[in-house]
């Protein structure tokens, strides 16, 4: 009787615990797919084009008062602040080189000195500083990792350079590609939006514009995570550029960025690579002890040590850790 | 209990799984579910109909020179008239095709309007937007050239007046001297070049008026307008020659140059001098021009008269296009 009842007790706990976890589970699926318009897989009405066209004006104001227009010596482009003192994010395509003044210009026409910091050519991600001490108006950044494809985005630019007539342009468009250093949207740009910045409907920075070809949905960005992950270096030191890596080290693996990390998709034959035994499907974790987050950090990392340098990596294969040490080789010519 | 508790949750979990699984397994967007894709096109519903039902094909030789807009029930078009020069038939999105009879041309707006010719009383003719009160950052839609599909995208941008454009012959001036005024380059295909004139000529008279600097040359072109003629006297090797030439736009001409021009393909001819216009990117060709454009209630808020570039339209608004209308049609 009394162990019966124990357990009578103990299965109405159970049957409460099992609807407070139903509960929650409702809850938490709610919360994933909920029923803000933009978070959809697709509009399905025009409630829902109402609802992300709201939503766009009411992240436009905050979005567009970080917004420059960067005027260098040789051509115009745009930029996105995103701190107080100043520090400016757009394409390295723009700066062009390091230590280079400019002049940045605000939404309202007002000119403002910069200087160009570092950058690289391979993901095109740049930064430059206004050399003006003041208080400026910046945006945030989204976490690396925040974006997925089919997120909607809008973009904001100075196409042409700054037109006080025509004022800034938005376009929306969805995340349709993001991958290594390349993000691709039909949110659509045109030259002189290059560096201009690309929004989440959060209101988060997710990239900066980059490039396009003649396709109306081939538009290229450079996803934030690229800066988050060589902030230090882009921030302080050159802009990394081909030429410049022409001299450093070679490694010798063709890489990817997948969700477990960076995988090694080609070992190239007598290569350092190759010959320290990397071989294909392993995931790439450290080089010198130093963390890698993203390919372009890895290539970066590489190419800024010089040819018979040693280096050590860690590796994962098949789920253990293992170290490899290598003497770095020289860069090919062709290698782009 | 414990063994349903656990199939239950084993269920839900799978469920979770399916459902992150189903949002991440391809490494692209697929085409139906971009901003242009099907799936958001049919999220503009009756907007959409309303689209394909008040836009015709203007056609000459069964070739697309430009769209038009159905204004009344009787078949009344309005069109950008610098592009349906020779328009003979409009073709509707059921397929009928009527001939067409030009009616009215106003150069100011660029805007032409043609009857179809029918008996019909029954065309779908659009609702202008009412009030004029400027529309902010608003979706906007417009038919596709097949009139089976639509384009939409954003407006952006100040409504803003766009300012006239001069003529230009698409040629660089270089150093002033005793033989003329040297042209150091001639934009290929531009104007000059059509017409004969070569880099290393000297220019001397334009329109039988001596020039000696280079101001004097912008400003007697630059005074005419894109399509006029110039007779331009040059020094050519120690000989005199003499060409017609049969002025440019400037945005066309240099833009040639331009990198953004090769990536946008083909543009307006005529796309300044606008009274008022709106900005939007509707991804449209330039043959796409002269159709209406739309908001989410299925108004039409103007007409697309200049393809700018790859991301820019020029529209003229309902307000400026309105009175315009109302007087063609009571001065028929």
């Amino acid at each position: 009787m009394f162990a019966k009842l124990v357990f009578s007790q103990l299965d109405k706990l159970m049957v409460i615990r099992l609807i407070f976890f139903l509960l929650s589970m409702v809850a938490g699926y709610a919360d994933i797919s909920d029923d803000k318009s933009w978070h959809k897989r697709v509009p399905e009405k025009i409630n829902d084009l109402i609802a992300i066209q709201d939503r766009l004006r009411n992240l436009l104001p905050d979005a567009q008062k970080a917004l420059v227009s960067i005027e260098a010596s040789d051509g115009a482009g745009s930029g996105i602040i995103v701190s107080e003192e100043g520090l400016v994010l757009t394409a390295a395509h723009v700066i062009g080189s390091t230590g280079k003044k400019m002049f940045v210009r605000l939404p309202d026409g007002k000119r403002l000195p910069a200087i160009s910091l570092g950058g690289s050519e391979i993901s095109d991600a740049g930064m430059l500083k206004i050399t003006k001490k003041g208080k400026w108006p910046f945006v945030k950044m989204a976490d690396s990792g925040t974006s997925k494809i089919g997120d909607w985005c809008f973009g904001l630019g100075h196409p042409g350079g700054f037109d006080k007539e025509r004022g800034i342009v938005v376009r929306i468009g969805r995340v349709i590609a993001n991958k290594d250093e390349t993000m691709q949207t039909d949110s659509r740009l045109l030259g002189g939006d290059s560096g201009g910045p690309l929004f989440d409907f959060d209101g988060n920075l997710i990239a900066i514009h980059s490039r396009v070809s003649q396709l109306p949905d081939q538009n290229f960005h450079v996803p934030i995570d690229c800066f988050h992950a060589n902030w230090e270096f882009f921030k302080n030191k050159p802009v990394i550029t081909y030429e410049k890596m022409q001299g450093g080290g070679f490694f010798g693996v063709a890489c990817e960025e997948i969700e477990k990390g960076l995988i090694v998709r080609e070992v190239i034959p007598e290569t350092a690579a190759y010959k320290a035994g990397v071989q294909s499907d392993d995931l790439l974790l450290e080089i010198n002890n130093e963390r890698i987050n993203s390919r372009e950090e890895f290539i970066i990392l590489v190419s800024s040590l010089k040819p018979g340098d040693e280096v050590k990596i860690l590796l994962d294969r098949n789920g253990s850790e293992l170290s490899v040490k290598a003497s770095l080789g020289t860069r090919p010519k062709s290698e782009k | 209990m414990k063994k349903i508790f656990s199939l239950l949750s084993s269920i839900i979990l799978f469920w979770v799984c399916a459902d992150a699984d189903s949002n991440n397994t391809s490494d692209i967007l697929s085409k139906e579910y971009r901003l242009n894709g099907i799936y958001t096109q049919n999220a503009f519903g009756l907007a959409k109909e309303k689209a394909l039902h008040s836009t015709v094909r203007l056609t000459r030789n069964d070739k697309l020179i430009a769209m038009g807009t159905i204004v009344s029930p009787d078949g009344l078009i309005l069109t950008k008239a610098s592009s349906c020069v020779g328009a003979r038939e409009a073709t509707l999105s059921s397929g009928d095709r009527f001939n067409l009879r030009i009616k009215k041309r106003n150069e100011d707006l660029d805007l032409a309007l043609y009857q179809m010719i029918s008996d019909r009383k029954d065309f779908q003719p659009i609702t202008w937007k009412d009030d004029n009160a400027s529309i902010g950052v608003s979706w906007v839609l417009s038919a596709f050239t097949e009139l089976n599909e639509i384009r939409v995208g954003i407006t952006s941008g100040k409504q803003r007046k766009i300012g006239r454009e001069g003529g230009v012959m698409g040629v660089m001036l270089g150093s002033e001297g005793p033989s003329g005024i040297l042209i150091t380059e001639v934009v290929p295909q531009a104007a000059a070049d059509k017409a004969g004139v070569r880099a290393g000529d000297f220019v001397q008279k334009i329109d039988g008026r001596s020039v000696k600097k280079r101001e004097q040359v912008v400003n007697i072109v630059g005074k005419k307008d894109p399509g006029d003629v110039v007779v331009i006297k040059v020094l050519r090797k120690e000989v005199d020659k003499e060409f017609k030439i049969t002025l440019g736009h400037r945005s066309v001409t240099f833009d040639m140059f331009n990198r953004n021009m090769q990536m946008s393909g083909p543009v307006s001819k005529r796309k300044d001098n606008f009274p008022l216009i709106l900005q939007h990117d509707l991804p449209l060709p330039k043959e796409a021009m002269g159709g209406p454009i739309f908001n989410l209630e299925g108004e039409c808020v103007g007409i697309n008269i200049a393809r700018v570039d790859r991301v820019t339209v020029f529209t003229l608004p309902a307000e400026i296009i309105k009175q315009k209308v109302d007087s063609f049609i009571s001065n028929q």
